[in-house]
């Protein structure tokens, strides 16, 4: 068919060639001529069309924007343009496969070629051109050179007879005069129609012929009912009412057909939507694709008489709703025009049903008002919210009949006031925990030593409210998964607060002090059984994974919290947390370091010593318990991160009134560790491969160590290496005196809720370890010492002195006895003295000195002879195998010089 | 008293006159504490096979503040001064106090390098203030050997030099005798001071406490191991990337000489012989001179300590006899 059409055409005139092109497809599609001219039958093609037709007009788009960049010699904007250009033709490369390569395609890629060519020409022009337009302008030339191969004969073909593509570009611009103006849409189809309609003109071209074929092929085939179609609908177009079309004009005046037909089809949907009875507001919906914004004008709800139903309302309602999102809707104005539209909905008395459903939707705008996640609510919009929750629970408590849900369908919403139970669509957890989340935004975002922060405070108790009356309302209504969810929110409002009612009953003081305001607030349970009973439920139905590790969390951390150290700790044993925390998600983790570090704190009140440091050793030995508790940023990493990352992080602060004391933390770590390493240290002197206990504690020592001139300490740090130097000693009042005064008890002890026992304790801690410490140190001084003289010395009672000195001669930390009726220790001396030890150490050394000395020797064998004269028979035979290898070399060159003499041989 | 040393043609040394032996204790106890050394000249002649020291004066101490003092001047200085007043003037060596007995170090090798390069017989007094305190005096004097001369002027300080050189760390120093030498009325005096003093004033050479000494003597001498130890670890790293080497090196002549063989078969000419040392740079060699210094160093602790307890286990079976007759 193709050879007809390529030997065919070239003498016949256009019009004829255009006439044959119509003939096959009439035979083809003869039935379907006749349904196109029916309305529907158009409309669907419209549809149909855009396959070809869109990639085509994004084509000419790009195109026309290059043209316009070539103009203005923008080559930044070209290249770019181009990039995009060559990206479009290769998505549309299933059409082009078909169709051929559009010859304006080709078109452009010659002409932006040449004028490329040019502009390299023009050095001056070159010269003056800016940094990246000169930059654009070399790497488009490349890239459009290297682009250029692949069509080397289409252009070829066209650069041959240019003047008739000239002529087709100027009756483009025509059709695009015409049609651009109306609708990009129309303009497109127009050009690739113009094109196709031009295409027997050129045929003289081989790929035109090519290009014919495809479209052949595809009508023979019949297989794309889309191209049938538009061939056959422009074919009836023009036949019909255009009969004065020839050559180039022809399309000319199809794209003006194709105007009319536009036009007439926007009237009708006019008509249409005239006919909806809603003043057009459907209609402009329609024709306006976004950009002017919907709802300007806020009095003008409804029309005046229009009769308010629910019907009406939900339509009003859908219509706000679909501005919502777009770009340039005035956010507020929409949730003004919503409150307007509750409001009459009350006048009229349509119904809680649809009341709530506006509710709904008024909360999610109030949320929706902050287009970026990480800006926070203003407070007027923040109590607004509030108020409208609250309001939308008082409806749905008055109203037991109100059924809300996330699944339940739009369409099967029953809104009206009826027999049957509302059913509306929305979730009001999801809303409650989206408000939970904003108040923690606008906690972290406020600062907190502001009058401000307190303000904002003051507002959990109304969330608190609200979640529980939210609670409430789930427990009864709510699948159990709702319940789970719910009493997490719950939960992470409860866990972190210290219940002094509670505390204060279990002391047994009675007293009216300034906790007063502390007692009404938590009234109602104690808050231990509380977090029991959530907790528990959520053990037992959550099926997330998350929920029951963040509540597990939690209750360890109110445990701890409230001194309650073996279910703490047999809690966060049992749940075997530790040992896949690493896989969750930063905030649990967060969450999970904050509960080491309580559970940390609560052994050390204990006088847990051992479990203190062992909790809080990971947290406090990375530096970093700032950043691990979520409790500020560190600037040291300040370069490592972007901003996007620091924006994450900053979301997962815990705010500020959640705060663990950081000094109160590293100061119990620090004394505990100094309980623990002071003893150690004494035990261990002479071991040379002694550990460390705590590597920070020791940093604190050496610091200590390095200070030029020792003040009276200042800072905590400085009091706890000041004790620790004491306890080295022995001295267990000192070390008393750097630990607990009044200036430790301001910063730090005085935190804990049992200050007093805590001290106590302390005290006796010391005075413990201080003993344990004299007695490793100087052990080596006495022969027997009267524990009476040690009780008296450290202020314990004797019975504790034998305990602990029993320990230590258990552990065979201390070589001696108990001498019982004269209540002394006699010591064994079995420890070797400082002589002694370092004459193991010497040993030692010299080992390895030997070990690096042989591992020498064994690198000389063979290579060396032996230097030493000590190792006589292995340097001897370490010679032999020199000599060897000698004799080896030897012999080789002899061999080595028979071949030369060989090779001489055959050359003479 | 006169001071004689045995040197290659000086056999022994005679320290003429107390005087100098009192001027250097005296230096000590004025100037030196603990760890620090002090220095001096020793001013003497050569008679026959003895070098005779006559006179000493120390060098002042340096403090950060005159940086600019010149050692040299200073010397000419005080020689000359000396040659004034007629007292005998030629620079013979020079001595140095120690603690605990280190004194085998660069510093000391370098000075007493340029002292005999420039005056042959030159040597260096060592002197050991606490073994002095315990009782017996302790003055030594040392060289360095002709064949550690010759290394350290030829700055060739590594192993193939020293191999040739077979200098060991026995044979970098030579230990001259001293003869210390008083004059007979001195020695009169001498006799003299001994009737009048007391037993107790002797009781220092009996001192049975040999804890901290040893501890201390102890504890450089795990120093210098240490040291030792990665001297050696160096050089046995040094000696396996070296040993790499040669095997690539070896390789690669082979690989040559087989494409060589190749090409004449094929009767091209054969590549040009390229400078291997260019191309396989051999790895820097860590210098011998500090272990063997170290080694040297270790040597007079272990003869210290030896030296100090077999002392020490004498007092004790005397002291463990004395009781056996007391009880």
């Amino acid at each position: 068919m193709s050879r007809f059409f390529a030997t065919g055409s070239d003498s016949e005139s256009e019009e004829s060639s255009s006439a044959e092109e119509i003939t096959p497809k009439a035979t083809g599609t003869a039935f379907n001529k006749n349904l196109l001219l029916s309305d529907d039958e158009e409309d669907t093609k419209r549809v149909v069309r855009s396959a070809k037709d869109k990639r085509f007009e994004e084509l000419t788009n790009l195109i026309k924007t290059i043209r316009n960049a070539m103009k203005i010699r923008d080559m930044a904007k070209c290249l770019e343009e181009f990039e995009q250009l060559c990206r479009a033709f290769l998505k549309s490369k299933a059409i082009v496969d078909k169709e051929g390569v559009p010859p304006f395609y080709i078109r452009l890629l010659a002409d932006l070629e040449d004028y490329l060519n040019q502009l390299w020409e023009d050095k001056e022009g070159k010269k003056k051109m800016n940094k990246n337009n000169a930059k654009a302008l070399s790497s488009l030339r490349q890239k459009i050179r290297k682009y250029n191969r692949d069509f080397e004969t289409e252009i070829a073909n066209y650069k041959e007879n240019p003047e008739q593509s000239a002529e087709e570009e100027e009756e483009k611009e025509e059709a695009e005069s015409g049609s651009y103006s109306e609708s990009e849409d129309d303009g497109e189809g127009v050009t690739a129609k113009s094109f196709m309609k031009k295409k027997p003109a050129a045929e003289p071209a081989p790929e035109a012929s090519k290009f014919l074929k495809g479209a052949a092929d595809d009508e023979s085939e019949s297989d794309d009912d889309d191209d049938d179609e538009i061939w056959g609908s422009d074919s009836t177009d023009s036949g019909s009412e255009s009969e004065d079309n020839e050559g180039n004009a022809a399309s000319l005046a199809l794209a003006f057909l194709k105007k009319l037909r536009r036009s007439k089809r926007k009237e009708r949907a006019e008509e249409e939507a005239e006919e909806e009875g809603l003043e057009q507001e459907g209609g402009e919906w329609e024709k306006v694709k976004g950009g002017v914004p919907l709802v300007k004008e806020k009095p003008k709800m409804f029309a005046k008489g229009t009769e308010i139903n629910i019907p009406v309302v939900v339509k009003k309602l859908n219509e706000i709703l679909q501005a919502r999102g777009k770009k340039g809707t005035d956010r507020a104005a929409q949730i003004e025009l919503l409150h307007a539209l509750a409001a009459i909905s009350e006048e009229n008395n349509l119904g809680q049903g649809i009341m709530v459903k506006i509710k709904f939707n008024i909360i999610a705008s109030l949320y929706d008002y902050n287009p970026n996640l990480a800006t926070f609510m203003k407070p007027d919009m923040w109590k607004k919210c509030l108020d409208c929750i609250d309001e939308l629970l008082d409806i749905l408590f008055e109203n037991s009949n109100i059924f809300i849900g996330e699944n339940i369908a739009e369409d099967s919403e029953s809104l009206a006031v009826s027999d049957q139970p509302f059913r509306v669509r929305g979730c009001i957890l999801t809303l409650v925990e989206r408000m939970d989340e904003e108040f923690t935004k606008i906690m972290q975002n406020t600062d907190p030593h502001s009058q401000e922060y307190v303000d904002n405070l003051k507002d959990e108790g109304r969330v608190c409210n609200i979640i529980d009356r939210l609670l409430q309302y789930l427990e009864n209504k709510g699948s159990t998964e709702e319940v789970c969810r719910v009493y997490l929110r719950r939960i992470m409002h409860t866990y972190y607060k210290f219940d002094y009612k509670t505390h204060r009953r279990c002391m047994g003081i009675q007293g009216e002090s300034k906790s007063e305001q502390d007692q009404e607030e938590s009234e109602g349970e104690d808050s231990a059984i509380i977090m029991d009973r959530l907790c528990k439920f959520i053990y037992a139905k959550d099926r997330t994974d998350r929920i029951r590790t963040c509540a597990i969390l939690c209750h360890i951390y109110h445990h701890a919290l409230h001194s309650r150290w073996y279910q703490a700790r047999d809690l966060m044993l049992m749940s075997h947390l530790q040992d896949n925390i690493q896989h969750a998600d930063p905030p649990v983790q967060i969450l999970y370091n904050r509960t080491m570090v309580q559970l940390g704190i609560c052994a050390f009140r204990q006088g847990m010593i051992k479990d203190a440091h062992n909790a809080l050793l990971d947290i406090q030995s990375s530096g970093r318990a700032k950043e691990l508790l979520g409790q500020g940023l560190l600037m040291r990493n300040m370069q490592e991160r972007n901003a996007e990352q620091e924006k994450i992080e900053k979301r997962r602060q815990v705010p500020f009134h959640m705060h663990i004391n950081l000094e109160l933390l590293e100061c119990v770590y620090l004394v505990s560790a100094m309980l623990l390493e002071i003893p150690y240290m004494a035990a261990h002197e002479f071991d040379a491969r002694r550990r460390m206990i705590s590597k920070q504690f020791h940093h604190q020592l050496r610091v200590g160590e390095r200070q030029p001139l020792l003040g009276p300490p200042e800072s905590m740090r400085e009091h706890v290496v000041a004790a620790s130097k004491a306890m080295k000693m022995g001295d267990w009042r000192t070390c008393h005196s750097f630990i607990i005064n009044e200036k430790m008890n301001s910063k730090v002890w005085d935190l804990f809720p049992e200050a007093q026992r805590v001290r106590e304790m302390l005290v006796r801690k010391i005075q413990e370890e201080s003993l344990r410490t004299y007695l490793f140190t100087y052990s080596s001084v006495y022969d027997s010492i009267s524990m009476e003289t040690l009780a008296e010395m450290f202020q314990l009672e004797l019975p504790t002195v034998h305990s602990i000195i029993s320990k230590m001669i258990i552990n065979e930390e201390l070589m001696a006895s108990l001498d019982q009726p004269t209540q002394t220790v006699v010591m064994h001396r079995t420890e070797p003295t400082s002589l002694q030890n370092m004459a193991l150490q010497l040993a030692e050394k010299l080992g390895g000195l030997v070990e690096n000395n042989e591992r020498v020797f064994d690198l000389k064998q063979g290579v060396y002879g032996s230097y030493f004269n000590r190792d006589q028979k292995g340097g001897y035979q370490q010679k032999q195998g020199y000599q060897r290898d000698q004799k080896g070399g030897y012999q080789q060159k002899q061999g080595y010089r028979g071949g030369y003499r060989s090779q001489n041989q055959s050359s003479y | 008293m006169t001071v004689y040393l045995w040197t290659s043609h000086v056999k022994h040394i005679v320290l003429s006159r107390m005087q100098v032996v009192m001027k250097i204790i005296k230096h000590y106890q004025e100037e030196g504490q603990g760890s620090e050394v002090v220095q001096g000249v020793l001013l003497g002649l050569v008679v026959e096979d003895r070098l005779e020291i006559t006179n000493c004066f120390p060098f002042p101490q340096h403090t950060e503040d005159d940086a600019d003092f010149d050692e040299v001047q200073y010397q000419m200085e005080m020689m000359r001064s000396l040659r004034h007043v007629n007292i005998d003037h030629l620079h013979v060596g020079w001595y140095q106090s120690t603690f605990y007995g280190s004194f085998v170090s660069r510093a000391l090798l370098d000075s007493q390098f340029s002292y005999q390069h420039a005056i042959e017989e030159s040597v260096v007094l060592i002197y050991d203030p606490i073994k002095t305190a315990q009782g017996s005096l302790s003055l030594k004097a040392y060289r360095l050997t002709p064949k550690l001369m010759e290394i350290c002027k030829e700055k060739d300080f590594s192993t193939e030099g020293l191999k040739k050189a077979s200098v060991g760390y026995e044979n970098m120093f030579e230990e001259v005798p001293i003869v210390i030498r008083n004059s007979h009325l001195i020695n009169v005096l001498l006799w003299e001071l001994e009737d009048k003093s007391t037993v107790a004033d002797k009781h220092e050479l009996l001192n049975l406490s040999s804890g901290s000494h040893l501890e201390k003597c102890l504890q450089m001498l795990m120093d210098r191991v240490d040291e030792m130890s990665q001297d050696i670890v160096k050089y046995n790293n040094y000696s396996r990337s070296l040993s790499k080497q040669q095997q690539q090196k070896h390789q690669y002549v082979q690989r040559r000489q087989q494409e060589n063989a190749q090409r004449q078969s094929r009767g091209e000419p054969p590549l040009p012989e390229e400078d291997l040392t260019k191309l396989f740079k051999p790895p820097q060699a860590p210098p011998r001179m500090d272990s063997l210094l170290i080694a040297g160093q270790i040597n007079t602790y272990c003869q210290t300590v030896k030296e100090f307890t077999s002392q020490n286990l004498g007092k004790l079976f005397m002291a463990e006899a004395l009781q056996g007759q007391g009880s």
